[in-house]
């Protein structure tokens, strides 16, 4: 008796135990965006997006809506995942077989999630030979492995230069010249300079703070070319970027490391990012930075210019990355998804889009048409990014070697430090790219 | 000579034998197989949860640091390329192996002997000991993230406390997260503030020792210094054990905090926080080299038994185990 009570006990506790596994797996965090009896007999579609941000979410969800609203088979739930979570769980959910529908995914990597079989080729639902033309040419090459499409592009974005024209009056600079070459940008951040005795209360321009890191500056100054080139040749040590690396290395030595480490440490919240509050004269960021400086900096007097060039006749080039919207491998309705994703990159979805965000989308009409839904300084900034496109480059990162860059910037670190110099570092990071590449 | 009814008889009674022998054997086994079983089945969930989800993912692992798995596209044989890759053709796995050792070495030593100095002053009688106790503990209280978000406040070279407090001092404080030499100093005295938990066990330990130890140094003549060395340190050296073989393992898993505390994760510096785990994580998650990461969590597990068994040899040697069994 006593044993068979054993046993039986056991038994229930294993039982319980399994039905507690199955029934506590918690899910993302789910919300539909419509009337869940709207959805009966239609094919429901998994969106996931990291949009959940106040500005974001409601422009995403009123997107999703429209479109819902004007379909009889399809219907779309949005899922949002944070940002730090979301490739990690479309990962986990394409190796389990289960991936979301539609994606909104880096546009930098496309190539690498083509190759390692994480995204659809949509070469087969794209029929219409001219669906390519509605996007900027240079978003749609980043979309493109071995020729074929395996993302549609969405967004993009682009570094501007902003300046505090309160600031530029003060130091006697025209408000309305913002520098166009190095050597301005140089000769007006001493300018803008404020120092009490040894201490810096506000630094003119650094050229690291903000969103151009040192890849970008070597690039604007070596005429607009990245590390690699298209066909992934290596061109890190040219004399263009040995100069451009020799420049951003004087800024730290007239300066001092010291003052420039304290400032931007204190960089933390948006509340308190330096050129808002005053204490940085000029700043390279995304166009939608504006909407810090909106929030934030009340009535601010700004000026937004495109990146100076290195010399007069060099070109103002920027740089961009973005997000396109792509299929997860082994979804299960890849033709309703990419429905899905024609109305999302189509002209009037990407219009809302952009006149709500001042984002820069990647349809060329909608980008266009959004201007006119804008006026004062929203029109200023999305005027000024729609025209930075031009100059604006992608840096998709190699299918073979995605991780490149981790074997040049402690190098590039270490000559701003004063540990290297600008010479070898550059050497060392050539041979070192082609030696990764070679694998 | 055997008449052939005694030959019969003995084979009679051989053959009784194996066939009682057998019942017999059966009924002890089967009484020790039955609660055998309901011993398993009582441990099934814990068993069957270890199988499916630590020892399989475990293996697979194991298998996987021989191949280019990489999730979703192809897992092919490839041997010991992974291992020969790391060795010769990754610097950055040197670098990050050097910047785990450099924090181990450093932390480990610094927080177990901060904890017991912790200990041994909490452990004094005198008023209001409890409340100085909880207040030392509860940094251990407070965890992850947050604690490293407040850090970062806390070190900032110029408005950072611990600065201005070196300033009062005439000492200028370097810029800790940003100055790649600092950056893992700066690591380890973050550790040292949360060196409640290990206090925690020591003042236990230390609250166990015998009074009369003490009385009869007393009597000797000991002075405190003696009474410390030859005492009390002995007395917990069990705990002084579990806690560096502990701290070990803890402190070459080191992560989150590099994570949390550099600039998209991607280890400070001149690679300076790039620590073994940190750099694993990227190449597992970043570029879906599983088969390499797989590859450098066995070698991180091989560095981290290697370790302990030394350390489980040494410990005989100087762990005092009271109440004998002494060898």
């Amino acid at each position: 008796m006593k044993r068979v009570s054993v046993l039986f006990i056991s038994i229930l506790i294993l039982l319980g135990m399994l039905a507690g596994c199955s029934g506590s797996a918690g899910g993302p965090q789910e919300e539909s965006s419509g009337d869940s009896s709207a959805q009966k007999g239609k094919i429901t579609l998994n969106f996931w997006t990291f949009w959940g941000s106040e500005t974001r979410r409601p422009v995403i969800e009123k997107i999703i809506n429209d479109f819902n609203q004007s379909q009889d088979d399809i219907y779309v739930k949005h899922t949002f995942l944070p940002f730090g979570d979301i490739w990690t769980k479309n990962l986990a959910a394409i190796s389990a077989g289960n991936p979301p529908d539609v994606i909104i995914n880096d546009i930098n990597s496309v190539q690498h999630r083509a190759k390692n079989n994480q995204s659809t080729n949509l070469s087969e639902y794209i029929k219409d030979d001219s669906f390519k033309d509605n996007f900027y040419p240079r978003l749609w090459d980043t979309v493109l492995y071995k020729n074929e499409p395996y993302a549609v592009p969405f967004n993009t974005d682009t570094r501007l230069l902003f300046y505090n024209k309160k600031a530029f009056k003060e130091a006697g600079l025209d408000p309305n010249k913002p520098p166009k070459t190095w050597d301005e940008l140089e000769a007006y951040a001493k300018k803008l300079d404020k120092k009490s005795g040894d201490r810096y209360e506000r630094i003119g321009f650094y050229p690291l703070w903000g969103s151009f890191g040192p890849p970008s500056w070597l690039m604007n100054a070596d005429n607009g070319k990245g590390f690699l080139s298209k066909d992934n040749e290596v061109q890190i040590n040219t004399p263009e970027k040995l100069e451009g690396l020799k420049w951003l290395k004087s800024w730290n030595d007239r300066i001092g490391a010291e003052n420039v480490n304290a400032f931007k440490a204190e960089f933390g919240s948006e509340q308190s990012n330096p050129f808002i509050a005053g204490k940085v004269g000029m700043w390279v960021d995304v166009a939608t930075f504006y909407t810090q400086i909106r929030d934030f900096g009340k009535d601010m007097d700004f000026g937004v210019a495109p990146m100076p060039a290195k010399t007069s006749d060099a070109r103002h080039w920027s740089d961009g990355g973005g997000f396109v919207a792509e299929i997860p491998k082994g979804a299960k309705h890849p033709k309703e998804s990419f429905e899905f994703i024609k109305y999302l990159t189509g002209e009037q979805a990407q219009t809302y889009w952009a006149s709500k965000n001042f984002d820069n989308v990647a349809n060329k009409k909608a980008s266009e048409d959004a201007l006119s839904k804008l006026s004062g300084n929203d029109k200023m900034v999305y005027k000024e990014a729609v025209d930075n496109l031009q100059v604006t480059t992608m840096n998709p990162v190699p299918a073979d070697a995605p991780d490149y860059q981790n074997k040049i910037n402690p190098l590039i670190d270490a000559v701003l430090l004063g540990k290297e110099k600008p010479e070898n570092a550059l050497k060392k990071a050539q041979s070192k790219v082609e030696q990764s590449l070679k694998k | 000579m055997e008449t052939a009814y005694e030959s019969t008889k003995k084979r009679k009674q051989a053959a009784q034998k194996d066939i009682a022998e057998p019942v017999k054997k059966y009924r002890i086994k089967s009484l020790r197989k039955r609660e055998e079983l309901s011993g398993f089945l009582f441990i099934s969930p814990w068993l069957i949860g270890f199988v499916a989800l630590t020892l399989g993912p475990l293996l697979f692992s194991l298998y996987v640091s021989f191949t280019n798995y990489n999730i979703t596209s192809k897992m092919d044989f490839v041997g010991t390329q992974n291992y020969h890759n790391m060795f010769f053709n990754d610097g950055l796995f040197w670098t990050s192996l050097w910047n785990t050792l450099y924090f181990v070495a450093f932390s480990v030593p610094l927080t177990t002997a901060g904890a017991i100095l912790l200990a041994v002053l909490l452990n004094q009688k005198i008023p209001g000991i409890k409340v100085f106790r909880t207040i030392y503990y509860l940094p251990a209280v407070l965890s992850g993230v947050a604690v490293y978000l407040l850090w970062m406040q806390l070190l900032s070279p110029s408005t950072g406390l611990v600065n201005t407090a070196l300033s009062w001092f005439g000492i200028r404080g370097p810029a800790w997260l940003f100055d790649p030499e600092w950056t893992k100093p700066a690591l380890i005295v973050m550790k040292m503030w949360s060196v409640g938990g290990g206090m925690l066990l020591y003042l236990a330990s230390l609250q166990g020792v015998s009074k009369a130890m003490y009385e009869a140094a007393d009597i000797d003549g000991a002075s405190a210094f003696r009474k410390f060395f030859h005492i009390t340190l002995p007395m917990i050296t069990p705990v002084i054990f579990f806690d560096i073989v502990t701290s070990l393992i803890g402190g070459f898993q080191i992560f989150q905090e590099a994570y949390v505390m550099t600039e998209n994760g991607d280890g400070g510096p001149v690679n300076s926080l790039l620590f073994y785990n940190l750099h694993m994580w990227n190449k597992a998650f970043e570029v879906f080299d599983m088969g390499y990461a797989s590859a450098m969590a066995w070698f991180l597990f091989v560095i981290v038994l290697g370790l302990t068994v030394i350390n489980l040899k040494f410990g005989k040697h100087w762990v005092h185990y009271g109440g004998g069994d002494e060898k």
